[in-house]
């Protein structure tokens, strides 16, 4: 699962850049396959692979909390399924994110949440795959902010595929998926078409 | 380098002085130096010259030959020249070596200079003429610098001809000496203790940041109010220029400037609040204004008895390409929270959480919404003016549903 990948841009060493969090609907990362790290370092940052070609280390998302689940006795952590137009998101909190998990903890479902944190790709013993977000920050919003990240998101998700082809990530994004851009934009239109003008 | 100009000049300069030059045994001296020896072309003029000069006993150095005397806005590095002008700073010496430094300047500019120790000079008067002859100019990270050495005379002027120093506009500062015409835009915490103050100049052309460091006579600039500043040192730091305030000559001026905007529009989510949002308190102490730790510790003034409330957001905002840092002062914090300074002071003081309830009920009301931020922006950091949420868009909605190609494709 880790393959060395070309950087995009190079690193300004002396300043710390933060990563910033890719809008990726559930059904584009529930088929994420391959996670590395850019650099052998500890620290280096570790990323997914988006089937529509970009690295991502932490992404944005809004949807519906339908179902939260406590887990664990000593090192208690929630588990929470958050619904966007084209699937489900799983998202975990855990003793490492405490703002995370405090700010789930007084979250009651349904509710429209934000979530910003970092994806992870689990391999289960059966030999099945499993993409969580390992939250950082869970945040009550309304139904316009819902409405504005699917904007948002979709945009997005067609700019990287208009963008295929144009960087080392989304070439290596091509082999490894066999991405279909037809059946992504379709899943776009479908989120879309469920929005009110 | 053309070695036959280079013999022409040292011949000119020896003629002058009445002794004939032999210009083949000069050319030999000089392509000697350059071609076996590999010195740079002025070196082995200077070189030469001074060479042949000792040979016929002439004093090149501290003659009052002509030609030589240059204006300062036409000094190029490692030029030798003499100038006269007039000192409009003097500072003292930061180290036993060098007796003086300060900024000379003609109706034409003005530049920095430093006296050794071993130039063992006349001792200098700040608002005196003088005239500096074979001094040299040398170049430090892209300002000119004149080094009065052993070789150098100085002379002091009778005259006292009226400086009208050159006004530059900001955006086309260099590493120097600069005069500028300008207002002060903003004040800045001062993040050392000998910092009298810092913040931001601006013209009509665009800004500069700042400094005036704690010195006798000192004073602060009027946040709002517009100057003439006379010689201040302008540095580069980062690939971005600085105003050193304290070799400058303030004037207070009537009137005002319309500064550019040079402000940044970012649009995206706040995907994080920092610790050290929300309502906050300041040190009392004059000009200081740090944050006080929870036990109201100053990291300058130690612990305060008193302090200032204020409020202020600290996040990154981020549209999914780049992260923006951005730094919400109190009238954006209010306007964006819906939460007034008066109604958090009363929550912080009666909430067994105290600030901390402030900070929790401001991130619920912020984080994860989309925001349009405007203000200025330096490196990724955007210190915001104005700020508002933005709501759905309905056109972005139907480009959106085209770029799909509709439901078949």
């Amino acid at each position: 699962m880790s393959t060395q990948y070309q950087k995009i841009a190079p690193r300004r060493e002396t300043q710390f850049e933060r990563e910033p969090a890719r809008r990726v609907f559930a059904a584009e990362l529930r088929e994420i396959r391959e996670q590395f790290r850019d650099g052998t370092d500890e620290k280096s940052p570790s990323y997914v692979l988006l089937p529509t070609g970009e690295r991502c280390n932490r992404v944005f998302l809004v949807g519906t909390l339908t179902e939260k689940k406590r887990q664990g006795e000593q090192n208690m952590f929630y588990r929470a399924r958050v619904v966007d137009p084209t699937g489900t998101f799983f998202v975990m909190a855990g003793s490492y994110q405490p703002e995370a998990m405090q700010q789930m903890a007084r979250i009651e479902p349904p509710a429209f949440v934000a979530v910003v944190g970092k994806p992870t790709l689990y391999e289960t013993p059966d030999g099945n795959f499993l993409v969580s977000v390992r939250a950082e920050s869970v945040t009550v919003v309304d139904r316009e902010i819902r409405d504005c990240w699917v904007l948002d998101a979709a945009k997005a998700t067609l700019d990287r595929l208009d963008a295929m082809g144009s960087s080392p990530d989304s070439v290596n994004a091509a082999g490894r998926y066999k991405t279909d851009a037809a059946a992504y934009r379709k899943m776009v239109y479908g989120a879309l078409a469920q929005l009110k003008f | 380098m053309d070695i036959s100009q280079i013999v022409e000049r040292i011949s000119q300069k020896i003629e002058s002085k009445g002794h004939p030059a032999d210009k083949q045994k000069i050319e030999q001296k000089v392509r000697r130096l350059i071609d076996e020896f590999g010195l740079q072309p002025a070196d082995a003029e200077r070189t030469v010259l001074f060479d042949t000069a000792r040979d016929y006993g002439v004093q090149l150095a501290g003659s009052s030959g002509p030609g030589e005397k240059k204006a300062i806005n036409e000094i190029g590095p490692e030029d030798w020249v003499t100038i006269e002008g007039k000192i409009v700073a003097l500072t003292g010496s930061p180290s036993p070596s060098i007796a003086y430094t300060g900024i000379i300047a003609d109706n034409s500019g003005a530049i920095r200079f430093v006296v050794w120790a071993k130039a063992s000079a006349p001792s200098l008067k700040a608002g005196t003429w003088y005239r500096f002859e074979s001094a040299v100019v040398d170049e430090f990270k892209g300002a000119l610098n004149l080094k009065i050495h052993s070789g150098t005379t100085v002379t002091e002027l009778e005259e006292d001809e009226v400086l009208i120093p050159v006004i530059t506009p900001l955006a086309e500062l260099a590493p120097g000496v600069a005069s500028v015409r300008a207002k002060v835009v903003q004040e800045w915490d001062a993040t050392h203790d000998r910092m009298l103050q810092s913040g931001l100049l601006g013209d009509e052309s665009g800004t500069v940041k700042f400094v005036t460091w704690k010195e006798e006579g000192k004073e602060k600039l009027v946040p709002g109010g517009v100057y003439n500043v006379y010689y201040a040192l302008v540095d580069e730091f980062n690939g971005r220029y600085s105003l050193n305030l304290n070799t400058a000559t303030i004037v207070p001026e009537e009137g005002d400037i319309e500064v550019t905007s040079g402000s940044a529009t970012i649009q995206g989510v706040l995907v994080h609040v920092a610790p050290g949002s929300g309502i906050i308190k300041r040190c009392p102490q004059e000009g200081c204004n740090r944050v006080l730790s929870r036990q109201n510790y100053c990291p300058v003034h130690e612990m305060q008895t008193g302090f200032k409330y204020d409020l202020r957001i600290k996040g990154w905002l981020d549209n999914g390409q780049v992260t923006h840092e951005i730094l919400l002062q109190k009238d954006a914090v209010e306007k964006l929270t819906g939460m007034t300074l008066a109604e958090s002071q009363e929550l912080a003081e009666n909430n067994p959480l105290g600030m901390d309830e402030v900070f929790l009920r401001m991130r619920e009301r912020i984080l994860g919404r989309y925001l349009r931020c405007e203000g200025k922006e330096i490196d990724r950091r955007v210190l915001v003016n104005t700020c508002e949420r933005t709501g759905f868009d309905p056109v972005l909605l139907a480009d959106l549903l085209n770029r799909t190609g509709g439901e078949t494709a």
